[in-house]
């Protein structure tokens, strides 16, 4: 009867060990220094500027990944439009993930998409565009962006 | 420990490890989510001001005047004002004529390849210098290297020459100089 308290042991250790997906934020989407009435677009491939997330879990699980995204930056009451195309995204799953040349390019950061975590989870890179206006007032901008990832289960 | 004893422990343990494992399951399927900032530093907006107009001043028919741009109280003198620094394109739209108020009669006004002087160092026409800017360029091409200068203001200076007819009504003359300036990114 010692084999089935192993095997429930095994089962046990098992389920336990099965990590949560993390996502880890490496880097904002900077835009810098803008002129008043010149567009600015931070590329995914900019090193530095774009943003830049890490998702950490069990190699080989899907995951779905879903941005909300915003539409204007803020500061003091003063808005500048930004603009996210249905390229600006692009996911690496390699083990050494590479910004300018991903695997997974021209992604659309406004759908929900489904990658499998590579054996150092996954890579993903936002650029954007910011629209100011010609009469827009001086100061720093801010918005956010939020990132949801979650084991599909496949 | 009877067979009965074994089997009733078993089964405590098996539900035990289906509940650690339903809770473990969950803990799997639970989402992340992380928040990054989008960030932009927005620069001083431009600003741009007539301070003085080109002017002629009175002048005879049949005679033509001429205005420098390096004459403090005549030429005519625009601010630029705006990001130290930025790099700005700018462009006169110059008109031909001058007219009186009424459009009854109207005047030829000319401008020359080197009637415009470009100072980014916010000096005045009559005290400007090369280094301050750019000298005696065309204000129908003006710099395309033109910066705000280092204090946030840039001015620009023009001359130019009107061509009064020999039996050209007396009155006051007027015609709009527009001087267009943007950020060009640089």
């Amino acid at each position: 009867m010692r084999k089935p308290f192993i095997i429930v042991a095994a089962f046990l250790f098992m389920a336990a060990s099965c990590p949560a997906q993390t996502i880890t934020l490496n880097n904002d989407l900077v835009f810098g220094s803008v002129f008043p009435g010149i567009p600015k677009t931070i590329t995914k491939y900019s090193v530095g500027s774009a943003a830049e997330f890490h998702v950490a879990g069990i190699s080989g699980s899907e995951i779905s990944i879903q941005f909300a995204l915003p539409t204007y930056m803020h500061s003091s009451g003063f808005n500048i439009e930004m603009i996210f195309f249905n390229t600006d995204c692009s996911i690496d799953t390699l083990a050494s993930p590479s910004q300018t040349s991903p695997l997974f390019d021209n992604l659309n950061p406004w759908t929900t998409l489904l990658y499998r975590l590579g054996s150092a989870g996954l890579t993903i890179w936002l650029g954007g565009t910011a629209i100011p206006k010609v009469v827009q007032p001086p100061g720093s901008y801010t918005a956010t962006i939020v990132l949801t990832v979650a084991y599909t289960g496949a | 420990m009877n067979k009965k004893g074994v089997e009733r422990k078993f089964a405590v343990v098996l539900v035990a490890a289906i509940i650690c494992f339903s809770l473990s399951v969950n803990s799997v399927q639970a989402q992340d989510v992380a928040t990054g900032t989008a960030t932009a530093t927005v620069l001083t907006a431009l600003a741009v001001s007539a301070a003085q107009s080109l002017i002629f001043g009175n002048i005879y028919q049949g005679v033509a005047a001429t205005i420098g741009n390096n004459i403090d109280a005549s030429s005519g003198i625009f601010n630029i004002l705006g990001q130290g620094s930025a790099g700005i394109s700018i462009s006169f739209a110059l008109p031909q004529f001058i007219a009186l108020a009424d459009g009854s009669d109207r005047m030829t006004i000319g401008f020359s390849s080197t009637d415009a002087t470009v100072d980014s160092n916010n000096t005045t026409p009559a005290t400007v210098v090369a280094g301050d800017g750019w000298i005696n360029v065309n204000p129908n091409l003006l710099p395309a290297a033109t910066v705000i200068g280092a204090a946030g203001q840039t001015n620009v200076y023009l001359g130019g020459r009107i061509y009064p007819a020999v039996d050209q009504s007396a009155g006051g003359y007027s015609g709009d100089i527009i001087l267009t300036v943007a950020y060009n990114g640089t």
